[in-house]
């Protein structure tokens, strides 16, 4: 976790960070977003990806090749 | 032509594997064959040796070998080693022992298991060993070597793919008193076979070997770069190494086997995979990587099943409660989490469940339950049909 209580993933493979997510999301109220770090690599190969499942995903860049990400169905 | 099947076991074989092997094998018994080898084959090395002389499996070892019509090829410099040679050929007469050198056998186990690998068409152009297992504490990553050096020596291209402790493999300085040097045996592979010039392939899972040390974060500039690491060895995303799955060369592992078509050079589909989850979870490794393994390569466009069998079944039973400070992925969500992914499929073996007492937890009790009967199929599924199609099967 981060200082700011946002949990921090960059450390994850792409296909853990998918199924992290995907296990998150399922508990995920619909109105509230997920919140989370990723670096650009996994916002490219995993995150991105959600779009496609109909979740809004934006993400913007907080530090050197770490980005904070943002998904709500 | 008929297929091929096969099974490579250098693992424990408890009674209920010995078991279920035999049932999967059931259905094969009588089926007519066009070429030398039997549809289905059984090479035993390292641990699995010792159940043959467990009077608690005999029962399934004799069903084996003389009801089915499984060809049983045993390696003989391993059961010499455990003291059970003689009694084994005793026991069961007929059982295949090459490399016996009282018998004035000269061709080893692990050329007869290489033969039988590249078929009668003769293409096995390079092989894999997926390592799971560090050495000296297990003798598995012996056995890789010995079977990734045939590979060389006739005239093939080895491959390595170090996962979970395997990357262990790959330390940087090994230096044991008394057992074969694994690290300078991978290297002396990678040399032969051209790694450094990109012609071998010798990879190393990049999760395993963050976890392990061997890939570390540079401060400077936040890339990971090998550390301790033998220079033969490259670390890669799991996602690279299932990218060699692709493949249709034979890739074994400590406990693996597979199937090949009738009509080998003509597969119209990557391989397919199946992952048999064997091991309770969480204290071990084992079932979390068969699972993210799994995971990975059905997201990388290979068909995967994985058949939760012995004590793999309880993944699915009673309710995970995982804390925060158990630093480890809920199995439970892992699978429920993924079950929508296209090309993965989840099934259980019911006798698992049923001789522990066990039911599926509620969330799972839609999963495909395969029984005695329907596991040759599950596994083998177009065996003895004119498939165009392998399939693999690693154990975990």
């Amino acid at each position: 976790m981060s200082t700011k209580g946002i949990a921090d993933f960059t450390d994850l493979t792409c296909t853990n960070l998918m199924i992290k997510l995907k296990i998150l999301l399922k508990k995920q109220v619909d109105s509230e977003p997920l919140e989370f770090y990723a670096t650009r690599e996994q916002v490219d190969n995993t995150c991105s990806q959600f779009t496609h499942q109909q979740y809004e995903v934006n993400w913007d860049q907080s530090g050197e090749n770490q980005y904070l990400v943002s998904m709500k169905r | 032509m008929t297929s091929r099947s096969f099974f490579f076991l250098c693992g424990e074989v408890p009674p209920e594997r010995a078991h279920w092997i035999r049932d999967a094998a059931s259905p094969l018994s009588g089926q007519a064959t066009t070429g030398p080898d039997p549809p289905f084959t059984l090479y035993l090395t390292g641990e699995a040796l010792v159940s043959l002389a467990d009077s608690r499996s005999e029962e399934y070892w004799h069903s084996i070998m003389y009801e089915t019509g499984m060809r049983v090829i045993v390696d003989s410099d391993e059961l010499r080693l455990h003291g059970l040679l003689g009694t084994i050929k005793e026991k069961y007469p007929g059982i295949l022992t090459p490399g016996d050198v009282n018998a004035g056998e000269e061709l080893t186990f692990w050329h007869s298991l290489v033969a039988y690998l590249k078929g009668e068409n003769k293409a096995c152009d390079r092989a894999a060993f997926l390592l799971c297992e560090g050495p000296y504490m297990s003798r598995t990553s012996v056995y890789m070597l010995r079977f990734l050096k045939i590979i060389v020596e006739l005239g093939g291209q080895p491959e390595l793919y170090a996962y979970l402790d395997g990357v262990h493999a790959a330390h940087l300085d090994q230096h044991p008193s008394e057992f074969e040097n694994i690290g300078e045996g991978v290297s002396v592979l990678a040399t032969v076979t051209g790694e450094d010039e990109g012609e071998g392939w010798f990879g190393a899972c990049s999760r395993c070997a963050t976890a392990r040390g061997y890939f570390v974060k540079d401060q400077d500039t936040g890339a990971c770069r090998p550390s301790s690491c033998i220079p033969a060895v490259t670390i890669r995303p799991l996602k690279e190494i299932l990218e060699r799955f692709a493949g249709s060369h034979p890739i074994l592992a400590q406990c693996s086997g597979g199937t090949f078509p009738s009509r080998p050079g003509q597969e119209t589909f990557p391989p397919g995979l199946n992952i048999l989850i064997t091991y309770s979870p969480y204290v071990s490794e084992w079932t979390f990587g068969g699972l993210s393994l799994a995971v990975a390569a059905a997201m990388g466009g290979l068909k995967t099943r994985v058949l939760f069998i012995e004590q793999g079944v309880y993944a699915l039973c009673g309710d995970h409660t995982v804390l925060p400070e158990d630093r480890v992925f809920n199995v439970q969500e892992m699978v429920e989490a993924t079950m929508d992914i296209p090309l993965l499929h989840y099934a259980v073996y019911s006798p698992s469940l049923e001789e522990r007492g066990l039911e599926l937890t509620g969330t799972f009790s839609g999963m495909e339950r395969v029984d005695a009967e329907g596991i040759g199929q599950f596994l083998f599924s177009e065996q003895g049909e004119d498939t165009l199609h392998l399939s693999r099967i690693i154990f975990f």
